[in-house]
């Protein structure tokens, strides 16, 4: 499995994306069980561990930066037209 | 002005692999080794929205740069970061799966070097409309990249990624047109991308016959195996 950008985080993330892959191609792909629950767990695991990584390394920024650029772009797209 | 290159192409897999493949295209360069770009993968975000049950996953991918040298070589190294600098880009990766109407759309742009080039890329698989492709268990995809160079313009109050105090992006840009570079910068990572676009599919094949051959508890077994051999050598 690929590997995390924040290596101490590597193991919690495999076993999310192990969990995940399961849930998508054994129950979400079947209409199964719409909901993974199943992994929500390993979920906010993997999510403590990478979020400090995030800030860390100033990506958070840059998330935020690219949803601002998102919103000004879908104000400019759905303006009415003149 | 932003330069768009669009095409279309039909997998010969049927539309819940296809998504599948997608997921896992970057889990490994010997699932994909036309990932080999691919430093990490993680997800940030993933829920399933309880009305129209379908699942949206965000994931951050750190990929050795895909710009191209020639865009590096009109560049400072202010801006660029220098040939000694980290190349490296993060791509927000977002994506929606309707399997119940059978279309999974999802959306890639680059986070970093923004100020330079922003290049986004847009999917859009789906399940044929005819019953004869369906039959024959193909799906449809569109994809399209667009290319938007603002070096040297404002954005937001700050001007691109450069410093403005080392005057290069008045003095350059001010003395060879900033639109000139702007469109040089476009077109030279929008030639590299197209080469590379049918490398990606390329590596989405082969992803997608190794879940034919193996199924995904197949491809998750050999996962698991490689990640067994890493912590040996380790």
């Amino acid at each position: 499995m690929s590997a995390s950008l924040a290596p101490e985080c590597n193991e919690v993330k495999e076993r999310y994306d192990t969990c995940f892959l399961k849930w998508y191609s054994e129950k979400y792909l079947r209409g199964a069980e719409k909901d993974n629950k199943e992994c929500a767990g390993l979920f906010n695991e993997y999510q403590k561990c990478l979020s400090v990584a995030l800030k860390n390394r100033g990506i958070d920024k840059l998330l935020d930066e690219a949803r601002e650029d998102n919103k000004e772009n879908d104000v400019r797209l759905t303006a009415p037209r003149k | 002005m932003v330069l768009t290159h669009s095409t279309n192409h039909t997998y010969s897999h049927p539309f819940p692999t296809v998504t599948l493949a997608y997921f896992l295209r970057y889990s490994s360069p010997q699932l994909n080794p036309f990932a080999a770009h691919v430093l990490s993968t993680d997800t940030i975000s993933s829920h399933v929205d309880p009305e129209t049950q379908r699942l949206y996953t965000t994931r951050i991918h750190l990929k050795k740069s895909r710009m191209p040298s020639a865009v590096y070589k009109l560049l400072p190294a202010s801006v660029s970061g220098g040939n000694s600098g980290e190349k490296a880009s993060y791509i927000l990766e977002t994506s929606v799966v309707d399997i119940k109407e059978g279309w999974m759309k999802t959306e890639s742009r680059n986070l970093n070097f923004t100020g330079v080039l922003s290049v986004v890329e847009k999917q859009h698989f789906k399940v044929p409309s005819s019953l004869e492709a369906v039959a024959r268990n193909e799906t449809d995809v569109n994809s399209s990249v667009s290319f938007k160079s603002r070096l040297g313009e404002k954005i937001r109050g700050k001007i691109g990624q450069a410093q403005e105090s080392s005057g290069w992006v008045t003095g350059f840009l001010g003395g060879l047109g900033a639109k000139g570079i702007q469109r040089s910068i476009e077109s030279l990572a929008s030639t590299k991308t197209i080469d590379q676009l049918s490398k990606s599919r390329d590596g989405m094949r082969l992803v997608l016959e190794r879940l034919r051959n193996g199924g995904v508890i197949g491809v998750m077994e050999k996962l698991r195996q490689e990640r067994q051999r890493q912590a040996v050598a380790m």
